[in-house]
């Protein structure tokens, strides 16, 4: 009897052939990352929180196109002092468990969120001194010091149940979500998918996808398989060395849109480097071809950076620019810099973080080999990489920044000021570069408050940056979507890449 | 020479279509892996010389294809035969130094284990017994898993550390059963050291199955340095090698650019077939029982 | 036996217990799990808060004996990257794994020892030949370029086989499985071939040569010339003898089995337990690695003793005392 079933399940395997596309969710996602916890304060990547979005809201939200700040779980918000933030909330809210949502969850939050047993979103939770809840449906955040972009991380601090959370236990919190979100979790099976149902009494009103499913799938061309055997409706992180190809599939619409991720190399001006002398940092950055990177590498798929932030980032200028590939010019440079000959240096990168990260590198490596440098590469998995980093052990390396906050004050603060962990500067120079001037101006720049005067002075902490050859930008990566057409889906992508299924309509 | 080529075991070997096959192959790359510099069109770990505008060429007898790269390039501009050429050196010098290096020890290890006995034998049973259960290639890729450097260097030493005990595990057999032929122990009688009977009474005999082991034990390091670096815990990008090529090329099989990994894949399947042809032939002739 | 039973017992845990050494030490020296657990704003302090919130600042021999205390009690501590119980995460993806070890073992046992018996039994003819050139292909074509050029040709060329995945799976209680659905089956074959290409080829040069040794002993001969057909001899005398070595060695390759899932799991996007490893491995999550190296000592130290167990059954003749 066994025996007969199996045989016919065998030949049910064959008849079925060829492939057919299973999809019982109305909507299928795949992504380029699997989530690494269903806490949303567990991590502080882009890839969880894009997640997170789903189940969670925050007190505020980005809108699409622009990731403009809107109401979500506050209605109205306002800096009251240079450290004085004041939310009021919105009220009817309920949690998926059917609590309701008010100040002493928010409360909750936010002091849960300074436990490093359960959040790595530490720093935005310790720079609150107190948080005071004169009524339920008001908040009121001090600061210890001024932070002008504390409103603009409130769309990925994500609000959980007080009651609830308080009693579970920390499997059950990690894997099990309960938010005020427009999607219901339903179950994550790690490693395959991970599926939700539409909360019929979401505030913003029911979203349009019933159940949905997203797919993490982290090698390339896998996703591609699955785009191509139909099994996805939405695609993100599309390989660019298939983009061609894809091109001419159908059934297949490609979405590529600037990406706010910048690409950069970070150098240091280390005494007793030969990185010290300002002609060799320029020398570097005249051979770098990074157009031809563009062409090449990321196959036409990025923008060239000429300065780290990004357009909507405060801080931008538009009137940078970066300094043009040049190997002659660098060959001087180096020269009368003392470095006829070259020298011997590292380049350093991940392997496994960014778009084509090592490519990338290796690319540099040529660029440099060629204006007669010496150079090592010394690319390897991002867990190991970033260890270094924060060891300050390379001089020389590829890195990519995406600040959260859209304020490029913050970024200085963790990437350009001289590193200085007890005060939670210059975490991120990993090349120790260090200027007093520009360490002056990001701590003059941190206690002014109107908006203009504050675009000024990052500003020119900005171009001071590029003048010095802090770091060389390279590209903003470009974000590629894929979306099957005749579904009659509408994705919009965010410039933050998450995916918020509300929002696809 | 006359005289040699008429002796039993070469001319067992030239009838034996499939040995001389084999053999043909492995000296074919082992004279490409040594002269790679002299023979490969360019050296694609040299920076300089690879041009990022070369990338993604097809084999020159495809359209789009350039005779500069016959077979073709990577995505970084490497012609694929030239990195071909240089990562045969890898898994030549990988299976070599492993073969040379665990079966050294491995003999060493082996032979005091079964002469003295105790616990030292004990001991190297027990570890023998361990990396047996486990595997050699899941000992490594755990190694390698937690090992920081990346390297060639490293992944000899990796695979080293799990394969030593085939060799132990081996010669013990034989060491044990020649410790009690007469002929030792009138060695030992007549006052003769341990060393001396070790090394010149009972290695020579107990090293014909070492041998076979060898043999098959080169075609097992290759096809496992090549599956290291295909997941990516073997040797860096910035060392040839066919297993990192494949997966390079994997990404690209979708976008039908299928000889990033058919070429580098039909070579390491040539080496290791002609290994293996090899080392059937010396199985069947020095038929130790394995 | 019941003593021999216990000596093995006995010497699984001291393996274990070196395993789980050689792991903890070999960890204390790779990557700073703090950086991982911290974020990547965190200051100094608080990084220095975390690494107390982990005890993670207490001396590395503490460590240990807390960590052996907790595994004594199940528990192998929280994933560094999801805080989520190491163990559960595992098993979690445990059925996937073992689904797919038990189709490939089922397909190399019955088309290894099935062409083996063919190739013994009728050695001249060309599928013989081509049945042995098509073996020593087998062990010579590394597991991971078997997967790639299935893929290449099953899912690219003519694609007619899903190339990642599961596809649809049904839970049972806690084993999830893929075995009752036909997508569950479209998706498993291409990596369930993978995974026993070697041992397939293994097996039937195994079987061919137990099989060449059997069948030219005395009591086969004897049969035979008793009239008996030959494909009674070959399955009722020979094959009985031949089934010794290949059970024996399929069980003892068990551990190869297991590595070469990691591999398998890898290019197929399998979700199970081999495919986490990796991706632990490139997130130093050393939990999971060290909770894997665990499981899999324990397995691989449990079938070992089931085959010996099952060998002294076989063979009558081996006494273990």
């Amino acid at each position: 009897m066994k025996r007969l079933v199996l045989k016919g399940l065998v030949l049910c395997t064959i008849t079925m052939l060829p492939v057919s596309a299973l999809a019982k969710a109305d909507l299928v996602i795949a992504t380029d990352a699997p989530p690494k916890s269903m806490n949303p304060h567990a991590y502080s990547s882009d890839a969880n929180l894009s997640y997170m979005s789903n189940f969670f809201d925050g007190l505020l939200q980005r809108k699409v196109p622009e990731g403009k700040l809107a109401p979500a779980l506050a209605t109205s918000w306002e800096r009251v002092d240079g450290k004085t933030w004041k939310f009021t909330l919105r009220q009817g809210v309920k949690f998926h468990n059917g609590n309701t949502f008010d100040a002493a969850d928010v409360k909750f939050t936010f002091t849960r969120m300074k436990d490093p047993k359960y959040s790595k979103l530490l720093n935005i939770a310790n720079s609150i001194s107190t948080i005071e809840t004169p009524d339920p449906y008001t908040v009121i955040f001090t600061t210890e010091k001024p932070v002008p972009w504390f409103a603009e991380t409130m769309h990925q601090n994500f609000i959980v149940d007080k009651e609830s959370s308080e009693n579970r236990d920390s499997g059950d919190y990690n894997t099990r979500p309960i938010g005020t979100g427009a999607y219901k979790f339903v179950e994550w099976i790690k490693g395959s998918y991970i599926s939700m149902e539409a909360n019929p009494d979401y505030w913003e009103g029911a979203p349009k996808y019933t159940s949905v499913e997203i797919r993490p799938i982290t090698e390339e061309s896998t996703r591609f398989a699955a785009l191509a055997g139909k099994q996805v409706d939405i695609v993100n992180g599309v390989p660019v060395t298939l983009y061609d190809k894809i091109k001419t599939m159908p059934h297949i619409e490609l979405i590529s849109q600037a990406a706010r991720r910048v690409i950069y190399m970070d150098i240091t001006n280390k005494p007793g480097t030969p990185f010290e002398d300002i002609r060799v940092r320029q020398a570097i950055a005249h051979a770098i071809n990074e157009p031809q990177i563009i062409e090449k590498v990321m196959r036409g798929q990025a923008t060239l950076a000429h300065q780290v932030p990004d357009a909507p980032t405060v801080g931008y200028d538009e009137s940078i620019q970066r300094l043009a590939y040049d190997p002659e010019k660098s060959k001087k440079l180096l020269a009368e810099a003392g470095y006829p000959d070259g020298f011997e240096m590292t380049i350093a990168g991940p392997n496994d973080r960014y778009i084509n990260d090592e490519k990338i590198c290796e690319a540099v490596a040529k660029y440099l080999a060629k204006i007669g440098i010496k150079v090592k590469l010394d690319v390897k998995p991002k867990s190991i990489f970033f260890d270094e980093i924060s060891e300050f052990k390379h001089h020389f390396y590829l890195i990519g920044w995406f600040d959260g906050s859209f304020d490029f004050g913050r970024s200085a603060e963790k990437l350009l000021h001289t590193p200085n962990p007890d005060k939670g500067m210059g975490v991120y120079n990993g090349a120790y570069y260090s200027n007093p001037v520009i360490d002056k101006m990001i701590i003059d720049s941190s206690s002014i408050i109107d908006l203009e005067e504050r675009r000024k002075a990052l500003q020119m902490i900005n171009r001071k940056s590029i003048e010095d050859v802090a770091w060389i930008p390279l590209h903003y990566q470009q974000d590629i979507f894929a979306v099957v057409k005749g579904k009659d889906i509408k994705f919009t992508p965010r410039p933050d890449r998450w995916i918020v299924v509300k929002e696809i309509m | 020479m006359k005289k040699l080529l008429r002796s039993r075991r070469i001319q067992s070997f030239l009838h034996d279509p499939s040995a001389v096959v084999g053999l043909g192959i492995l000296l074919l790359f082992l004279f490409c892996a040594v002269f790679a510099p002299y023979i490969a069109p360019m050296n694609p770990y040299d920076l300089v010389s690879v041009d990022l505008g070369d990338f993604l060429l097809p084999p020159s007898w495809m359209e789009g294809g350039v005779a500069r790269f016959p077979l073709g390039t990577d995505d970084q501009g490497r012609g694929i035969l030239s990195t071909i050429l240089f990562g045969l050196r890898t898994s030549i010098i990988v299976g070599t130094s492993v073969v040379t290096i665990a079966g050294l020890f491995g003999i060493i290890f082996g032979m005091l284990g079964a002469y003295y006995g105790g616990l030292l034998d004990a001991a190297i049973m027990r570890a023998a017994d361990t990396v047996f259960a486990f595997s050699t290639t899941l000992i490594a890729v755990l190694l390698l898993g937690v090992f920081e450097s990346r390297g060639i260097f490293t992944v000899i030493i990796a695979i080293c550390i799990a394969d030593w005990v085939k060799y132990a595990r081996t010669i013990r057999g034989s060491v044990l059963e020649i410790k009690n032929y007469p002929y030792v122990l009138a060695a030992k009688s007549s006052g003769a050291n341990d060393f001396r009977i070790l090394f010149r009474h009972i290695l020579p005999n107990a090293l014909p199955p070492v041998l076979v082991v060898m043999a098959v034990d080169m075609a097992v390091v290759i096809m496992l340095e090549a599956t290291l670096s295909f997941l990516g815990v073997g040797v860096p990008l910035t060392e040839p090698s066919l297993g990192m090529m494949i997966a390079i090329g994997k990404n690209y099989i979708y976008a039908g650019m299928w000889w990033m990994v058919i070429f580098p894949g039909v070579t390491l399947i040539a080496m290791v077939v002609g290994i293996n042809l090899f080392a059937d032939w010396l199985r069947e002739e020095l038929n130790p029982r394995l | 036996m019941a003593t021999y039973i216990v000596r093995r017992l006995l010497q699984g845990i001291i393996v274990l217990l070196a395993v789980s050494t050689v792991c903890f030490i070999m960890f204390r020296y790779t990557g700073d799990p703090v950086l991982m657990l911290a974020g990547k704003y965190a200051t100094q302090a608080e990084r220095e808060m975390v690494r107390q919130a982990y005890g993670l600042d207490r001396p590395v021999h503490v460590q240990y004996i807390s960590f052996l205390g907790g595994v004594l009690q199940g528990d192998f501590g929280k994933s560094y990257v999801s805080q989520i119980d190491a163990l559960d995460m595992i098993l979690e993806r445990f059925p996937a794994t073992f689904e797919l070890a038990f189709i490939a073992i089922t397909i190399s046992f019955i088309f290894g020892v099935g062409l083996g018996v063919v190739v013994s039994v009728w050695p001249n003819g060309i599928l013989s030949r081509s049945i042995m050139a098509g073996s020593l292909f087998g062990i010579s074509i590394p597991t991971f370029l078997i997967g790639i050029l299935l893929v290449m040709f099953f899912s690219v060329y003519i694609e007619i086989f899903p190339s990642f995945g599961r596809g649809d799976t049904v839970q049972i209680g806690f084993w999830r499985t893929g075995l009752l659905t036909a997508s569950g089956w479209q998706h498993i074959l291409l990596p369930a071939l993978t995974l026993s290409g070697y041992q397939l080829a293994v097996l039937i040069r195994l079987t061919r040569a137990g099989m060449r040794e059997t069948l030219s002993e005395e009591y086969i001969k004897t049969a035979k010339a008793k009239g008996l057909s030959p494909g009674k001899v070959v399955l009722k005398h020979a094959l009985r003898n031949v089934m010794i070595p290949v059970v024996t060695i399929t069980g003892l390759s068990f551990g190869e089995l297991i590595a070469f899932s990691i591999v398998t799991e890898t290019i197929f996007q399998w979700p199970g337990m081999g495919n986490l490893l990796l991706s632990s491995i490139f997130e130093t999550d050393q939990p999971i690695i060290v909770t894997y190296i665990m499981l899999a000592a324990c397995i691989i130290l449990t079938i070992n003793i089931l085959v010996d167990m099952l060998y002294a059954y076989l063979n009558p003749r081996i006494r273990y005392d």
